[in-house]
């Protein structure tokens, strides 16, 4: 993974004491509160509902487990002992006081860690593939290029103060892990007569317009990617809405000019720009590849015969590793998922004493490497085949070895009106009363591949509209109510769910759940996954099914 | 009062078309752009721009002044007016600017005007190539703090 030089460490230690120097000035009254959001949003500093929220950034979800350990630290002397592990990758903590972040922001730097651009108008932190340079249907590591986008989007002297936050997503994979067609700009990196090359989206997003973004560019030679980014960010930053934040996403510029408009205004931009001096050398560029060559895996003689001797034996270890378990593109290796929903906890949240297990276990089944995923779990990357069987064991003592990665009860969820100031409804309450619902494993087993992500807002950190079944918060004159929606997916072939109708009180969603999911049990054929039974059959059945009841 | 800090720290009365208001090519003294403006050659005969900020956090005024030093090639005074504050001088400096009018009497602390000792990225005052720095390998060469080309 990418380790600091002494150049990187230098700008961290001094956005720390930066930051320490505007929380000075802000708790001595000579900033203001609006003036003093500015400069703390762009260091992923929130007021919430009960405290502040700090947002760590992990960029593009990968950890050492000194890194993790030290979240652990942080968790337990700043907060109060849990973190949450956003669907952005990062890490997120609820209960730090305002006057102790920058000494939070300096212990981060002591393990090349910090949170700047984790929120405000600004280039967030890049997510990836939580495989990225494991996953055996990957064509191209992301995580050289995430880099490159992380250390140049850092105080972009131009693009730091945009028309709204700026999301990018980078996937190099067969199966896109990374939602890129979601996101402000999603890259895809693939292979084209032995070069990297990129296609470029543009304008997708979630929250309250979703859109599936736009392609600009197809086959964009490697060395363009900052100065052809730089072209979209400038024409974003320029022509962007700035008079309603809910019009100032990109996805709105790029629907009033039409992808076509928008392409061409890029495309007379980087005509200006290609070749200027963010391009990248084929120096720099292998320079950034070295950081992520694996270091030489050992080989592991008789690894998947153990494997599958140990999965015969045991059938709930073979349940975790046939959900779980994906594999690697390194014989005698796997990755391994650990799922953070089990029924009971809030998805995402994990305990200190959880994270340093995690960290225990990255040093001994693999080499001392974590990733977040934007499913909110954590993964392994390099798990010797033989050892898997351990690694449940402990998982399952850690609350951790819960076997439904991509099953229904793995579900998206935001932390909702439970902390979040902007929510309008709860989202944790909700998924675990569809958790307590759906556990039984073999109902779940049965249903197979099932996204169900819950919002508690229109931003959709929960990427409602990207889930199978989505559920978003809606106030209703002052009431809890949520809106169902069905049919969207956040892979290569992405789509965004269709709103069924009215919405529905708390009380009634496990049941519309269950008709929904009766419905697809009923109509569909043979090994039919949900999502295609129903871009197959179309909402009416599921709609009729819900309401029919629920009148 | 407001004042003019200049990039070398000085602090001077801003200049006088601030009050009357001769803000056009015509008068030959300078001309004041709104950030939305786009780019224009009759500018380069101005020997003063001014770049009037509707809010502080507006980034638009970035950008064009970005696009005035390295598209245009305006080489001439370039000042930040209306909405500045004094924590985004330092994006400011990158962008090419070279002087702020701010609604203070005391210019700010050097821990508000330079907190980096260093940028990552190439920027309309260092054109040297963006990726020096990338990728990992300190370069020792250059520690110290970018200059205006103009």
């Amino acid at each position: 993974m990418y380790r600091y030089d002494s150049f990187d460490q230098q700008f961290v230690d001094e956005r720390v004491a930066h930051f320490r120097d505007q929380t000075r000035r802000y708790l001595a009254g000579e900033l203001s509160d609006d003036e003093f959001l500015q400069l703390r949003l762009r260091n992923g500093l929130y007021i919430q509902r009960l405290a502040p929220m700090l947002r760590v950034a992990v960029p593009y979800g990968t950890l050492s487990s000194r890194q993790l350990r030290m979240l652990a630290h942080i968790s337990r002397h700043y907060d109060r002992g849990y973190g949450h592990l956003s669907t952005r990758q990062n890490m997120q903590f609820n209960w730090p006081e305002l006057a102790e972040v920058p000494d939070i922001l300096a212990d981060l730097a002591t393990v090349q860690m910090h949170a700047i651009q984790t929120s405000g108008n600004c280039i967030r932190n890049v997510t990836t593939d939580e495989f990225a340079g494991v996953a055996e249907d990957e064509a191209v590591d992301p995580r050289p290029y995430c880099e490159l986008l992380r250390q140049w989007s850092t105080s972009h002297p131009e693009f730091d103060w945009l028309p709204r936050k700026f999301k990018i997503a980078v996937t190099g994979a067969a199966a896109d892990r990374a939602a890129v067609n979601v996101h402000d700009i999603g890259v895809i990196a693939r292979q084209q007569g032995g070069e990297v090359v990129f296609d470029i989206l543009a304008g997708g997003g979630l929250g309250r317009t979703p859109a599936i973004g736009a392609l600009l560019r197809e086959g964009l030679p490697a060395r363009h990617l900052l100065t052809y980014i730089e072209a979209i960010m400038r024409t974003y930053n320029r022509y962007g809405r700035r008079d309603n934040k809910y019009k100032a996403r990109i996805k709105i510029l790029v629907r009033a000019m039409t992808a076509e408009g928008f392409k061409a205004k890029v495309d007379a931009e980087w005509a200006q720009l290609k070749g200027s001096p963010s391009t990248l050398s084929e120096e720099v560029i292998g320079r950034m590849a070295a950081h992520f060559e694996p270091s030489p895996y050992p080989q592991r003689p008789g690894a998947a015969e153990a494997l599958a001797a140990q999965r015969l034996r045991n059938p709930a270890f073979n349940r975790w590793v046939r959900h779980n378990v994906s594999p690697h593109k390194q014989d005698g290796y796997a990755i391994a998922v650990l799922s953070t929903k089990e029924t009971g906890t809030p998805p995402g949240d994990v305990s200190d004493a959880q994270m340093e297990a995690v960290a225990d276990w990255a040093d001994a089944y693999g080499f001392g490497e974590v990733r977040i995923s934007h499913q909110q779990n954590f993964v392994l990357p390099d798990v010797g085949q033989e050892q898997l069987y351990s690694l449940w064991q402990a998982a399952v003592t850690h609350r951790l070895g819960t076997a439904n990665r991509g099953l229904a009860t793995d579900i998206i969820c935001c932390p909702g009106g439970d902390y979040c100031s902007l929510a309008n409804a709860k989202s944790i309450p909700v998924a675990e009363a569809l958790q307590r619902q759906l556990e039984d494993y073999d109902y779940l087993h049965d249903l197979g591949e099932l996204d169900l992500n819950i919002s508690g807002c229109m931003n959709a950190c929960g990427h409602h509209h990207v889930g199978h079944i989505g559920i978003l918060g809606v106030d209703k004159k002052g009431r809890e109510y949520y809106q169902v929606s069905i049919g969207g997916h956040s892979g290569a072939d992405a789509s965004l769910g269709q709103i069924m109708g009215p919405s529905f009180s708390r009380a009634e969603v496990p049941n519309v759940i269950s008709d929904i999911l009766d419905v697809y049990l009923a109509y569909r054929i043979e090994d039919e996954s949900f999502l295609h039974c129903f871009r197959r059959i179309g909402m009416a059945p599921f709609k009729e099914r819900a309401y029919a009841k629920a009148a | 009062m407001p004042r003019l800090l200049r990039l070398n720290g000085e602090l001077t009365p801003p200049p006088e078309l601030l009050e009357t208001g001769q803000w056009t090519l015509e008068s030959g003294l300078g001309v004041k752009l709104a950030v939305d403006a786009e780019v224009d050659e009759r500018w380069l005969a101005a020997p003063l721009i001014a770049i009037d900020f509707p809010a502080f956090n507006d980034g638009r005024g970035l950008s064009l002044a970005v696009l005035l030093r390295t598209r245009l090639g305006y080489a001439g005074e370039l000042i930040a007016v209306g909405a500045v504050h004094e924590d985004l001088l330092h994006y400011m400096r990158r962008c090419g600017f070279n002087g702020y009018v701010l609604e203070k009497d005391a210019a700010p602390r050097e821990a508000t005007l330079h907190p980096y000792s260093d940028y990552y990225q190439a920027s309309a005052v260092e054109s040297r190539p963006a990726d020096r720095r990338m990728g990992g390998q300190p370069s020792i060469s250059s520690r110290t703090s970018p200059t205006p080309s103009s």
